[in-house]
């Protein structure tokens, strides 16, 4: 019961950090570097919003990271991402490199590096038979895993802005002549993204802690992304999985120190058999 | 007619030229003398200084030529350091072999992983390509990290390395090392100059600019793309090796994704497509963290406290990576271009000749 837990868990953490990297490969085929550096970065003003009335406060907290990934993701688009274009591609990558770099010292500036468990004071736990525990916030955390997915499949599928969201990602430059606010759409891509990560952060930080050096599960997050698909919401999810599961077999029946690079071995495997992942579009892939 | 001089040529073998402007053989001279007489007159520790300038460009140079010149982004760069300096730690600690065996094994030994960590770039070019070289970074730290547990050094320890010696003479002091890696950076960067000019080179920007078109014109890409990573892997490799003989000591924790990260951007801000940049980039980079220690040195005592330093000084380079690419995409080098330019046609103000446009 406790593997299922921790698969379940981790899946989650993954699924959205690879739904926002696939989000914002869609939306202006960026590959985000800095992703796990964002999340990690949520994860602390989660928490440090949280403890600014005293007490862990929940809402102060969901509250510090909404406005954090709005300010946070409007800014990297409107001061960076929107001056890219049109460059050669690897400048957009290098400066979310650059970013990540950035926020990692702000990690460090800011909160000193120290390592925090979130812990937002909902009731202990629950026993599961089998002795595992699973939190409420585990237990919540799932649920608002998947009711992002949910809002994220009707957002596309039934609302106006959501197709222009999918218009944008598939031509730019149509999209804005038939009157899309492609910058709007763009700067929105950033900001959705943002919230998954920092979600993920905040369940990272439930159930393990936050530091300098958590940063690393934006590589996780990465080799979902790319497992499943770069272009592929659905496949985030199955690379989450995947990654999630042989990351836990690996720590609990070979080596732990393999987990860190274990990411990159499936990487590898995946680049080198199927490259546009599992649900990929086969010709989005730049390829020689 | 230094003006018409410099833009107007009417043989092939002009426009091959290293040195166009005559004052430039004039700039090199005064920068070799001066960097012949500063140790003279400097304390030690700026002497190390620019030692670790120096062994930083033979790494830059380097990645300059794999993504300045043949346009493959590699964020691999510290591993192919790692293997320099594990190379170095197998062959001297544990064989004993001499100095003027290990650089060259260590070069080898680069290339070979410089070959595997290449091939890739034949299936993938772009985003795919980067994410390809981060998974090999991974890979090979995690050999390295488990190499070091298996010699039963301790991460943060390290395995120390003896100074090493070239026949009777012993190389230890900054002064010593610093003469040794001035003459070394010297033929390495003379090395680059030339193979840029000719047909390696020319081959890398044809690739760099339009893989299909180079394809087109008869330029073989398996051939000159794992050049490329070879040449690259081999002189981050001997600059791994060097840096190990020099700072005494080899531990994985140095060889951090972030270490990639910096030499990335020392090519940017150096500026990407230039020997000189590359050197003028990893210089910069190099001393930035001093720099801002030294700055710190004027705000009252509270602000040093705990980590902020630290913490700059990482951010610091993220800051440079952005600044650089949003407002001077081809770095200082460009800068450097435009104020010759400027003189060139002074007194006239033309719009500079944009003549390295992609």
């Amino acid at each position: 019961m406790e593997f299922a837990a921790t698969v379940v868990i981790l899946t989650c953490t993954y699924a959205l950090l690879a739904a926002g990297i696939v989000i914002l490969y869609k939306a202006g085929r960026v590959v985000n570097f800095a992703h796990g550096e964002l999340a990690i970065v949520g994860g602390y003003v989660f928490y440090s919003s949280g403890l600014m009335g005293g007490d862990m406060s929940p809402w102060l907290a969901i509250l510090g990271a909404v406005v954090f990934s709005v300010i946070m993701g409007t800014f990297i688009f409107a001061t960076m991402m929107r001056r890219v274009v049109g460059e050669p591609f690897y400048v957009a990558i290098l400066i979310t490199v650059g970013i990540a770099i950035v926020l990692k010292s702000g990690i460090i500036v800011i909160w000193r590096a120290e390592q925090v468990t979130i812990d937002i004071g909902v009731a202990p736990a629950i026993q599961l038979p089998r002795g595992a525990t699973l939190s409420y916030m585990d237990v919540a955390s799932v649920l608002l895993t998947i009711a992002f997915f949910a809002a994220l499949y009707l957002f596309f599928t039934f609302t106006r802005l959501g197709v222009q969201f999918r218009g944008t990602a598939e031509n730019p430059l149509l999209a804005s002549q038939r009157g899309v606010n492609v910058n709007f759409v763009l700067s929105l891509a950033w900001v959705i993204a943002i919230l998954a990560a920092t979600l993920s952060g905040v369940l990272y930080g439930g159930r393990a802690f936050l530091s300098s050096e958590s940063v690393t599960i934006g590589l996780a997050g990465l080799t979902a992304a790319l497992v499943g698909g770069l272009d592929s919401l659905r496949g985030a999810v199955v690379g989450a999985f995947i990654v999630a599961l042989a990351q836990y077999l690996t720590v609990r029946l070979i080596d732990p120190v393999l987990s860190e690079a274990l990411p990159f071995l499936i990487l590898l495997v995946v680049m080198s058999i199927r490259p546009w992942g599992l649900f990929g579009t086969v010709e989005e892939l730049d390829r020689v | 007619m230094a003006r018409a001089g410099t833009n107007l040529r009417t043989s092939y073998l002009e426009s091959n030229e290293v040195l166009r402007r005559p004052y430039q053989k004039v700039l090199i001279a005064i920068v070799l003398v001066g960097a012949l007489a500063l140790p003279a007159g400097s304390s030690a520790f700026f002497v190390h200084l620019m030692n670790l300038c120096f062994l930083a460009s033979i790494g830059a140079l380097g990645l300059m030529i794999l993504t300045g010149f043949c346009g493959q982004i590699s964020l691999g760069h510290a591993a192919f350091l790692a293997i320099g300096a594990f190379t170095t730690v197998i062959l001297s600690v544990q064989l004993n072999a001499p100095f003027i065996l290990v650089i060259p094994a260590a070069a080898v030994s680069g290339a070979v992983i410089g070959f595997f960590v290449g091939l890739p770039s034949l299936r993938f070019r772009g985003v795919y390509l980067a994410i390809s070289t981060l998974a090999m970074h991974y890979a090979i730290i995690f050999v390295a990290t488990s190499y070091q547990a298996k010699v039963g050094a301790s991460a943060s320890a390290g395995i120390s390395i003896a100074d090493p010696s070239i026949g009777a003479f012993r190389l230890r002091g900054e002064y010593a090392w610093y003469y040794f890696l001035l003459v070394f950076l010297t033929l390495v960067t003379l090395a680059c100059v030339n193979l840029v000019r000719t047909r390696p080179g020319r081959a890398w920007m044809a690739i760099r600019d339009r893989d299909i078109a180079a394809e087109a014109l008869g330029i073989n890409l398996t051939r000159y793309k794992l050049l490329a990573f070879m040449l690259s892997s081999t002189l981050a490799s001997v600059s791994g090796s060097l840096m190990a003989y020099y700072s005494n000591v080899v531990t994985v924790e140095r060889y951090t994704l972030d270490l990639a990260v910096i030499y990335v951007a020392m090519i940017i801000v150096g500026g990407m497509g230039s020997i000189l940049g590359g050197l003028l980039g990893a210089i910069f980079i190099t001393l930035l963290p001093y720099g801002i220690d030294n700055l710190f040195e004027f705000l009252p005592r509270a602000w040093r406290f705990g980590s902020t330093v630290f913490g700059v000084q990482v951010g610091a380079v993220g800051v440079c990576i952005i600044l650089f690419l949003l407002f001077e995409p081809k770095g200082i080098a460009e800068i450097w271009r435009r104020t010759e330019t400027y003189f060139d046609r002074w007194p006239f103000r033309y719009r500079p000749l944009d003549t390295t446009r992609r």
